[in-house]
Formats: C-alpha cells, structure tokens, sequence
C-alpha cells in the first residue's frame, strides 16, 4: 500500500501535513504486535489528536481511540499539523526503541529536516513520479487536494463539492465540514486542519 | 451495494458519498423519488454504508461472488483478500523495508496505481499496463494480490472474466534494475494514451537518490514530474520474532 504518498497541493498547504503510519512486518515482529502498536499510538497521539485510525478498524471520527487502539491490527496512522510536534514524536518513538516500523510523508526538505532533528537516519525513500493516463478524468487541482488526502480514494470528490456548497448555504459549519470529510477516510491519514483551510478558501 | 427500494425514501444524502458517483436519484414516479445505485460502475468500497447517513437503513451489501467478489477486495480496505491470503491493496513495500531487507541498493522498487487518484478504473487498463511493462521483462511481486489476477503471471495477462471488473485502485508492484528503468517508464509513457482511466507511478529508493542517483535523472529527462513531497521510512523498525 501507498496510502500517504501521491498527496497534491500547494508547498505552503503541504507545509502543514505530515502523515506518520507505522507497520508491522510479517514474519518478523508481527507476534504480540498489537500492544507495541498501542504503546506507540499513545505516544504519538501525545503529540498530535488531529487524526487517527487504522484502515481495518476505523478512523477516531467513527470510533473512540481506546476502542481503535484495542483492535490493532498491522498499524496505524495520524496527522501532524506542524514540526515541532512531529519531531517530538520521532524523538520520543526513537527513544522508546519499541521496534515496529514507522514512515512519515510530507514535503521531503521538511520531513528530512525532522529526521535529522530527532537524530534519525532515514533508510528508505518513496518518490511520487506523477499522474499519468487519461487526466482528463481527474478531480480539478482544488478537489484534488482534499481527495489525495486518502490515498484510498474512499474520500469523495462529490462530497467536498456538497460541503462547499453546505457550507455557503450555512448549512454546516466550516470545521464540521472537514470532520465531515476526514470520516470516509478509514486509515485517519487525512488531515482535517489543512481541509478546513481548503475549504476556506474554496468558499472565498 | 444494493439500495432497498421499499425503504428508500428518496432523500439523496448518500449520493456525494460516493467515491466514482455511482448512485443516482430517479423519479420512481411523479410524486416519488428513490437513490439507485448503478452496478456496473459501483466498486463495492462501503463508502455510502459506513457513512451511516442513510436514516432507513436501505442499502446494504449484497453476497458478492467472483469474479465481482475482485471489486470489494480491491476497493474496501476494511477487506482482506480472503482469494489470494493477502491483506491490503498491495504489499508492505518500503514501509518495514530496514527490517525484511526487501529492497536493496543497486535496483529501484516500482509501484503503478491503477484508477489513483479518485478515479477508479477498470482491470482491463490494469492489464494493458501490466502487459507493456511485462514486455519490458520485469517480474511482477509475487506477494501482490494483482499478481493473483494474472492467468499468466510472465506476460501480465489478466483471468478473462476480471477485465470488465471496475475497482477503486489496483496496484502493480516490482522491482527494476538499472539496465530496465528508462524502458520501463517509457513504456509507461507509451501506455498513458491507451488507457480510459489515470494511474499513479511510485518509486522506492535510498535518501541519497535525491542528490545523486540516477533514477530520478532519468525520470526528469523522460518527462516525468517528481513530486517534492513523499513517503520517508524512519528505521525505527526491528526482528522482534522469536
């Protein structure tokens, strides 16, 4: 699975969404690996409540986090909004040494930054080379944006233009909205603070 | 997914739900409305049933069998592929990479995202793809669900009765060597006009590649855009196994 990669959008709005999952590796710490997983989502979301979940389970909009951390499976995600906190929760993962794997998306200058923050030194690196085929069917750039946030594709295209439209009708709040948006989204990799900032400025 | 048109009352919550705008509101009659679903672009991906908007509780799943069974398997994250063993859309590729050691220096890993993003696609464009890059002799990720797709595994040729099958995104993953990587994504490139839906191409290697490998260069000089954003393993990971 790619999930995390493939994210569209301006370098600014990329600026604030930082995606950390972690994964199990079958047939090397998959034994008893559902408490490690705990250990590590109470750590991170210590530093972040933006978002949270695991795609066999649900997301924190559908589930409250205890029960998600309950039913653990191979991993998890959530959504950090800023550096500082994201690289307090490398740190901290690194620090507690619990073994299972953990990557982190976003801009690669940032991400790598924090890395090299927390004293980390990344292995591996997955590039995104583009969309290619028949684009003519894509979601315009601005819909785009919101719909990449689940690399699923569970996030409809439709549904972020009923939101804007809602939202302009005062049918529903702005931050609902995004929330609104983040709940298809099983895994918890899409960020509702940099949606409601699209959606902001969508409605302008 | 199935809409029960007895219980059905025509509100049309469930229709932006939908990822692919499969599900349509029709007049039943003058005075009714009703949501219908239209199977043959439907996934099966579960959105418009877990969003739980639908207050009469009228659509549901119905018993999937093969080969549609493909759709929910490819569509549905919350479903295991229960015909192959293998969970997910694709493998774990680089994310435990510092602990299965599955990609080395010297060769790239490769994933192309059929029907990504937001589009979905049919599995016929997935074995156009497979069959062009099959060409350039690259050996598919035996671990891949799609890889169980093939009726023959050597030339990307899909199980004949799949290729009508519409999913949300189906991945093709492998590894390339140097002497494979510009056919490879030339290849890509050829197929790009020939394909009725949109497919994403990944790239797996060392931080380094960034300042000095090769792989990227070709890529740009082929034309292909290299996102600034990506995908960063941290090696945080380990044999915990006894």
């Amino acid at each position: 699975m790619t999930h995390t990669l493939h994210r569209t959008g301006d370098i600014e709005s990329l600026k604030e969404d930082f995606p950390m999952l972690t994964h199990v590796a079958r047939g090397y710490n998959d034994i008893g690996a559902g408490e490690r997983l705990r250990q590590m989502a109470e750590i991170a979301r210590k530093y972040t409540d933006l978002n949270f979940g695991d795609c066999k389970v649900a997301n924190q909009f559908m589930m409250r986090p205890e029960e998600i951390m309950r039913k653990h499976t191979v991993g998890w995600q959530v959504v950090f909004k800023n550096k500082k906190s994201l690289i307090a929760c490398m740190k901290e993962l690194k620090e507690k040494n619990i073994g299972i794997s953990v990557v982190v998306s976003g801009l690669f200058d940032e991400v790598l930054e924090c890395c090299k923050k927390a004293e980390i030194n990344p292995p591996l690196v997955e590039f995104a080379l583009g969309i290619h085929g028949n684009k003519q069917k894509l979601w315009p750039p601005e819909i785009l944006d919101f719909v990449t946030m689940c690399g699923h594709g569970l996030v409809s295209g439709h549904l972020v233009k009923k939101m804007v439209e809602d939202i302009k009708k005062k049918k529903i709040p702005l931050k609902k909205a995004a929330t609104e948006l983040a709940k298809p989204c099983l895994c918890g990799a899409f960020n509702p603070h940099r949606a409601a900032k699209l959606l902001r400025k969508m409605i302008k | 997914m199935r809409i029960d048109m007895e219980k059905c009352v025509g509100c049309g919550r469930c229709v932006s739900y939908c990822p692919v705008g499969a599900i349509q509101i029709f007049e039943q009659n003058p005075k009714k409305k009703k949501s219908k679903i239209d199977e043959d672009e439907c996934v099966e991906c579960g959105v418009c049933l877990r969003a739980q908007v639908c207050k009469p509780k009228a659509i549901y799943l119905p018993e999937l069998v093969w080969p549609r069974v493909v759709r929910r398997a490819f569509s549905d994250p919350m479903v295991e592929h229960k015909e192959t063993g293998v969970p997910g859309r694709g493998t774990e590729e680089m994310k435990t990479n510092e602990v299965t050691g599955r990609f080395k220096k010297g060769s790239w890993g490769m994933a192309v995202e059929v029907g990504r993003p937001g589009v979905g696609g049919r599995l016929e464009d997935l074995e156009t793809i497979a069959m062009a890059l099959a060409g350039k002799g690259i050996v598919f990720e035996p671990r891949n669900p799609v890889t169980f797709l093939f009726e023959d595994v050597k030339t990307g040729k899909l199980k004949p009765e799949l290729r009508g099958e519409k999913v949300l995104s189906a991945i093709i993953e492998f590894e390339v060597g140097p002497d494979q990587l510009e056919g490879v994504l030339q290849s890509l490139q050829d197929v790009s006009g020939r394909v009725e839906t949109v497919f994403s191409v990944d790239l797996i290697s060392f931080p380094e590649e960034r300042e000095k490998g090769p792989a990227l260069e070709i890529a740009k000089r082929l034309g292909f855009p290299v996102y600034p954003n990506g995908k960063v393993n941290l090696g945080l990971g380990r044999i915990l196994n006894q």
